[in-house]
């Protein structure tokens, strides 16, 4: 090769391997038999395809240039039998290029276009195509994608974008596109103003929704909404339509789907499209050196960066405190990748750490000078939605075209935005899910070559099991996706919107609602005075205008905090300009990240909370920038009240609940922490913001008494162990509740193992005292008579304990940790026995040796109690009791020989 | 069709009652009140919400020929206030004696505990109320609560409300202070296993519209009618340019009042307000307006145009909702034979298709060269039309898209080429401003909706079929209202108030012409 090559060759990839990327590797001790790593070899799969001719009608099949792949071909075909259609197929086999063909078909049929292309009339009538993606970046992308593939085939259809940054020509748009891009948050504003669409939607045939696997939880919920409010106009109008959803690989794609549409659907998963051989690795990094004092990481950073020898696996076989963060650890991994040339996108968890990598890369190369030639530079950049559009799309463009080698990106790449071939993914910690993670090691790979996907572990629980449970990334079973329309509060936002658009009557009765619940809603809203009439004539809605400005795709608290610069700084002294161009947040995220006092990094300014104003329409955070060298944690009480069963069953003597219930959140208070190395500065802060109701679905476990009694009396001794101090050990029962406790974290950090669900979006609580937590028919609500006060309802369970002198029992309850519930508890409480067990698993297998456990098992980030007290071995015999996997005799033995007193419990819980 | 004679007597059987909610009052100046209480001219005011005796004191100074009922307060220890109304006597605090029958009562409890008291009182014959006329009682707090999660309302102290509805024998209606100002339900509610219909109106104490102030009229039959008004549009506030801070600039300097403005030079209202002269000079124009109840056209633009000099028709929809499934009602007055035509679905109110059709051979028939003129026109009327020809007859809608319409609000109000005067931009609070004497059906827009959608769920029944008469009236003393405010347009004088008040006589006239 001559030296003056310098246009990289981005169509022929370069062939990596494991074994060449570990020989390479500037550390020694790194050799493919190190005891942190382990590969996976995947065997390349050929192309299956199918002649376009065999499908596509001459005048479309003759300009296609290529053969179909048999899901194109499959769902083409199922198309045109008439079917709503789902395509899950791995990133780059084509989906597009379905939906557009059958828009051709559909124009062609229609008599819009001729057959030579061309348009019979200037109106467009008879055949009309909606396009749906889940950002305007991936909207802009296949915009150009449609029309590369129409000019290709020699059509003239007009596609066009309609959403927010639509500033011109708009009603040029609903009048004469043939096919129109635009997404959910935009759609659900244009629905109120269907009639200036009425062209559109009269002639509608075809809805696609692109990336349908993103639309889950509470998006997903109001996303189906709009379906079927949308169904409901395009009814209105005559449109006739079917529906086509593409999806990443989901673990239920019909019902996942089907409850989007609500209508069935055919799944075409044959993936026909080829790849080249995989290597999957497994990376944890090496553990940290304590001795050296180093925990700020760039501190460990220097110190590793050069410096192969001190890298050693002293500790093999042995439990390891800490190892090097992932975040430093994968940027180096990046950098060894890209400098070799090979095509790398480096998958990181926030917008603030695909900067920091591309530091840390080139870092790692500056300081490795014997491995990395020092005269040239390697093109990389980071990638994500904080950066403005311009700069995403020349990022996107130079990346391929191969003016860059590398990317640092958020998840924003994840979805199908094209750029190009790439030869190797960096996945910073595991995603959370198999699907997330499957999907971005997918963004590599090409027909023929190889391609490497290297799992850069965390030390934290998700990861560690991941790492050493490889074959759960292998299980076939890819997470589902929730879409929970029996979300009341949801839906009856929607219904206030649909009412407004085209008035409600007995019509809808099973097609937009069930009877019951659509007629309950009406009423409601009809007592409260937002909409009139009934259905058996027409409701149409009266209230505030523009009900659909009350759907908020990203939560359902109604308010909205907004961010701002306090009224006495000058913006121009800080350089500051005028829009903050910060979302709102919601409610809780407000007390929780925005109280007075605490310190928050936004686009790389540091800002400390200086007031929040409530007591106006549009509540506000202000904020002063600061420099400081500390930031801030929020401490946080939760507690569960006026619980009350809507089902349950038994699983070996455990009673299992599903219900609705009021959780009550606290940030009481909050501690300052050094930026250097996460030590305390000044601890236990009020935040003087009041607690926080939430109306949400929980499920919970009873514990069985001979289980609890024979538990209690076997754990009786433990103290320090559980982690309390030692002033705390004389609480009874403790090291029992320890193991609840344990449990409860447990199974909420594999949920996501099990169910698509985010562990942030669950909360816990695990107590003694099961039943001064359900609602209770001689009592009021607790939950209404407190409002400001933690303490009142803490002391209001207290009196219920001590009234109820009945026995009462112990176990722990795992919520929806969003106002209204998402359905995430009813789906455990329908796999408790599946997330028990992986719970149990975790707990069982980790090596870490301690008593209380570890990151790996038992801690949790978001514990409101310190992760105090937890005690492993206890939480394992619960759950092997649950599981019936333990024999209940083994515990007579810890049971006491005369009936067992009922010494008074003590009203504590822990979340 | 002759003009209902009835106006008279509905007026007189019926009370009026103004709402000034006390969070409304805390933001809006005593100017602004008292030009409220002047505006309206009610029998009797009520502040309900929070209590607020500052408030109370206010307006009972602005407003010295209306008693002031604030429930929350005690007023001489009397924690239910009683006032009687008849169209002889007009209104007065109730002597503890049986009234006349025909007597219209009005309770005010100070807080929903004393429901029960008042209850116990009214079957005890403690209190009396008038048998044949309705009652109203004002309960300052309440609201109805809901919850979405569970899709259920609850109307606090639900039980002594239908208790107080059972035991008289007229009709009973509760002003719930805590719902908006034209909240309406009738709620079915339970007394001794007994169904009872409670109907329950909104006194606006809310921030859920934004706060209102509202007159209702209260008939003998427990029927209200609200007219609700935006605080804003009293005081200062009313004039179009003046913003809460420069009327608190020109209060501070002494001009409180529309009148104040207009006694005002147009070079002091700037030095006083701190304004532009051009905004001055608009502002001065439009109390000229308020004060003197005559509009005034700023621009040289006509609002319509005809193919001849025939005058426009003048067209008004009747919908049975705000997302219409039928247009019942189709109105036209043709001001050159001064003649009304009514199109009215009065059969089949599933298929809205007839009366379309009726209405648009019709016109299309008879007037396909006239121009059309409509009220808020493009937002509603036409709109509809359009929306209902593409669904039920396309064949039509090449042929209505070739009709002149336009559309008087939009030239007026949204394309600023006149001030009016008037509170609200509504048709029938213009058309009064500007003199017109209405047919006084006693009907708001929705409750002749209301009308016919208790129509559409039960076609058959006697009960529930309209006054088809009192509804045509209704809508035809719509169109009669429009041509007169399109004549009183015609015949306004005209000033370009950007061409900084220069234009003369000849000017004014060169403009007008063009009518």
């Amino acid at each position: 090769m001559s030296d003056d090559t310098t246009t990289p060759d981005t169509t022929h990839g370069t062939d990596i391997d494991v074994a060449t990327l570990i020989d390479t590797f500037p550390r020694t001790s790194l050799t493919p038999e190190s005891e942190y790593l382990e590969t996976i070899e995947q065997p390349a799969k050929s192309a299956d395809t199918a002649p376009a001719a065999d499908v596509l009608r001459p005048e479309l099949a003759e300009p296609y240039p290529y053969d179909l792949f048999s899901h194109q071909a499959d769902a083409l075909d199922a198309l045109e039998a008439g079917d709503n259609v789902t395509v899950t197929t791995s990133t780059s086999s084509g989906k597009t290029h379905i939906y557009g063909l059958q828009i051709a078909r559909n124009l062609l049929d229609a008599g819009v276009l001729n057959a030579d292309g061309s348009r019979a009339a200037d109106n467009n009538d008879a055949s009309t195509a909606l396009c749906v993606y889940p950002m305007k970046a991936l909207t802009k992308d296949q915009k150009e994608a449609l029309d590369d593939l129409y000019e290709q085939l020699g059509l003239d259809i007009r596609v066009e974008i309609y959403d927010g940054d639509t500033q011109s020509g708009r009603r040029e748009i609903r009048e004469q596109a043939d096919v129109i891009l635009t997404n959910f948050a935009a759609l659900n504003i244009y629905l109120e103003h269907h009639d200036k669409w009425s062209r559109f939607y009269s002639a509608l045939d075809l809805v696609a929704i692109d990336e349908s696997h993103t639309y889950t939880g509470i998006q997903g919920m109001h996303v189906a909404w709009i379906l079927r409010r949308m169904q409901r106009v395009a009814d209105y109008w005559g449109g006739d339509l079917q529906y086509i959803l593409t999806s990443a690989t989901i673990g239920n794609p019909e019902e996942h789907s089907e409850e989007l549409i609500n209508e069935p659907v055919t799944v075409i998963d044959n993936d026909g499209s080829p790849h080249g051989p995989r290597e999957l690795t497994l990376w944890n990094p090496p553990p940290r050196d304590k001795t050296s004092d180093s925990t700020p990481e760039e501190d460990v950073f220097d110190i590793e960066a050069d410096a192969g020898p001190e890298e050693t696996d002293t500790d093999d076989g042995e439990f390891v405190a800490e190892r090097v963060p992932a975040s430093v650890e994968a940027p180096k991994v990046f950098n060894h990748l890209t400098s070799r040339d090979i095509r790398t996108l480096l998958f990181c968890p926030s917008r603030k750490l695909t900067e920091l990598s591309i530091q840390r890369a080139d870092e790692h190369r500056r300081n490795n000078p014997r491995v990395y030639d020092q005269s040239t530079t390697v093109g990389r950049e980071a990638y994500n939605a904080g950066l403005g559009r311009s700069t995403r799309h020349s990022r996107e463009h130079q990346f391929k075209t191969g003016v860059l080698t590398g990317l640092a990106t958020t998840s924003a790449l994840e979805l199908g935005i094209d750029i190009g071939d790439l030869d190797a993914t960096v996945l910073m910690g595991y995603p959370g899910q198999r699907q997330a993670f499957w999907q971005r090691i997918g963004r590599a790979g090409r027909e023929a070559s190889r391609s490497l996907a290297v799992l850069v572990g965390d030390h934290r629980t998700l990861d560690q099991y991941i790492l050493t449970h490889p074959e759960y990334l292998l299980e076939n079973d890819v997470e589902d996706a929730v879409v929970d329309t029996s979300n009341n509060t949801v839906f009856a936002t929607h219904v206030l919107a649909a009412a407004d658009e085209i008035a409600l009557d007995e019509a809808d009765i099973d097609t937009f609602a069930d009877e019951d619940r659509l007629r309950a809603a009406v009423k409601m809203w009809r007592e409260a005075g937002f909409v009139d009439g009934y259905l058996d004539a027409a409701v149409h809605y009266c209230g505030p205008s523009r009900p659909q400005t009350r759907v908020n795709l990203y939560g359902t608290t109604e308010t909205d905090y907004h961010l701002t610069l306090a009224g006495d700084i000058d913006r121009d002294r800080c350089g500051l300009s005028e829009d903050l161009d910060l979302e709102p947040v919601e409610q809780n995220r407000a007390y929780r990240d925005y109280h007075e006092g605490a310190v928050r990094l936004l686009n790389g300014q540091q800002f400390e909370v200086v007031n929040i104003d409530e007591n106006r329409a549009q509540p506000t955070i202000e904020l002063k920038p600061v420099d400081c060298e500390y930031y801030t944690r929020t401490r946080n009480k939760v507690n569960v009240l006026d619980a009350e069963s809507e089902e349950s069953r038994e699983v070996n003597g455990f009673t299992l609940h599903f219900g609705r219930g009021t959780v009550l959140v606290h940030h009481h208070s909050y501690d300052q922490l050094y930026i250097g190395n996460s030590e305390p500065k000044q601890q236990g802060i009020p935040t003087n913001v009041p607690p926080i109701l939430m109306d949400t679905q929980l499920c919970w476990v009873e514990v069985p008494e001979d289980v609890e009694t024979a538990l209690v009396r076997k754990y009786k001794n433990y103290g320090v162990e559980t982690g309390v101090d030692p002033d705390q050990t004389d609480i009874a029962h403790l090291g029992y509740i320890a193991g609840l406790h344990a449990a409860e974290h447990a199974t909420i950090q594999t949920a996501p193992l099990e169910l698509r669900v985010d562990k942030n979006d669950l909360g816990g609580l695990a107590t003694l005292v099961m039943d001064t937590h359900y609602t209770h028919p001689d009592y009021d609500e607790i939950a209404d008579s407190i409002r400001e006060s933690f303490e009142a309802a803490a002391h209001a369970l207290e009196q219920r304990t001590q009234d109820l002198a009945v026995r009462t029992a112990s176990g722990w309850f795992i919520y929806d940790a969003v106002d209204g519930g998402l359905g995430f508890a009813r789906a455990i409480y329908d796999n408790f026995e599946a997330l028990a067990e992986r719970a149990r698993d975790q707990l069982s297998d980790c090596r870490c040796g301690q008593s209380n456990g570890c990151p790996a098992c038992t801690f949790d980030e978001n514990c409101g109690n310190d992760n105090k007290p937890l005690l492993r071995a206890s939480a394992i015999d619960v759950l092997d009791q649950l599981l019936g996997e333990a024999d209940r005799n083994d515990l007579a033995e810890h049971l006491p020989d005369d009936e067992y007193g009922g010494e008074r419990r003590p009203v504590v819980f822990y979340s | 069709m002759t003009k209902q004679s009835s106006s008279a007597n509905i007026q007189s059987d019926t009370f009026e009652l103004l709402t000034l909610p006390s969070i409304t009052l805390e933001h809006v100046s005593q100017p602004a009140v008292r030009d409220a209480v002047q505006y309206f001219d009610p029998d009797l005011i009520t502040i309900p919400g929070p209590r607020n005796p500052k408030a109370h004191a206010s307006v009972r100074d602005t407003a010295s020929n209306s008693p002031v009922v604030h429930p929350q307060l005690s007023q001489g220890g009397r924690h239910i206030q009683h006032y009687r109304y008849t169209a002889d006597t007009g209104l007065h605090e109730a002597p503890n004696s049986a009234p006349p029958a025909e007597t219209i009562d009005v309770i005010a409890v100070q807080t929903r505990d004393l429901l029960g008291r008042l209850h116990a009182q009214l079957i005890s014959d403690e209190r009396h109320t008038g048998s044949d006329a309705a009652t109203f009682v004002i309960v300052p707090q309440l609201t109805v609560e809901w919850d979405a999660a569970s899709l259920s309302t609850t109307l606090p102290s639900a039980a002594d409300l239908a208790a107080l509805a059972a035991a008289l024998p007229e009709p009973v209606t509760i002003f719930a202070g805590g719902q908006p100002a034209e909240y309406y339900h009738e709620w079915d509610l339970q007394h001794d296993h007994t169904a009872v219909t409670v109907p329950v109106a909104g006194l606006g104490a809310t921030e859920r519209d934004g706060s209102q102030f509202a007159q209702y009229a209260c008939t003998t039959h427990g029927r209200v009618a609200a007219e609700a008004v935006d605080p804003d549009e009293f005081g200062l506030r009313a004039l179009n340019g003046i913003g809460q801070a420069t009327a608190t600039r020109l209060q501070q300097s002494g001009c409180r009042t529309v009148e104040d403005v207009r006694n005002l030079a147009v070079s002091d209202l700037t030095d006083l307000s701190g304004i532009g002269r051009t905004t001055a000079e608009r502002i001065h124009a439009h109390a000229d307006v308020l004060d003197s109840a005559e509009p005034l056209v700023l621009t040289n633009k006509t609002p319509v145009k005809t193919r001849d000099d025939r005058p426009p028709l003048c067209i008004d929809i009747e919908t049975d909702g705000l997302s219409p499934t039928i247009i019942w009602q189709f109105g036209v007055y043709d001001p050159a034979t001064d003649t009304h035509q009514a199109f009215v679905e009065k059969d089949d109110p599933t298929d809205p298709e007839p009366v379309l059709e009726a209405f648009i051979t019709w016109l299309l028939a008879n007037h396909d060269d006239r121009t059309l003129l409509a009220w808020n026109g493009h937002k509603f009327d036409y709109k509809y039309i359009t929306q209902f020809l593409q669904q039920y007859l396309p064949e039509y809608v090449d042929a209505w898209d070739d009709v002149w319409t336009y559309d008087l609000y939009k030239w007026a109000i949204r394309d600023e080429n006149a001030l009016l005067p008037g509170r609200t931009n509504k048709l029938d609070h213009v058309a009064r401003a500007l003199g017109y004497d209405s047919a006084g059906t006693g009907l708001t827009g929705a409750q002749t909706a209301a009308a016919y959608q208790a129509f559409m769920r039960n076609p058959e029944g006697s009960a529930s079929e309209p006054d088809w008469e009192r509804h045509e009236q209704y809508c035809e003393d719509d169109c009669r209202a429009l041509w007169h405010v399109y004549h009183a347009i015609l015949d306004a004088p005209r000033r370009d108030v950007t061409d900084s008040g220069t234009g003369g006589a000849s000017g004014q006239q060169a403009g007008l012409t063009d009518f």
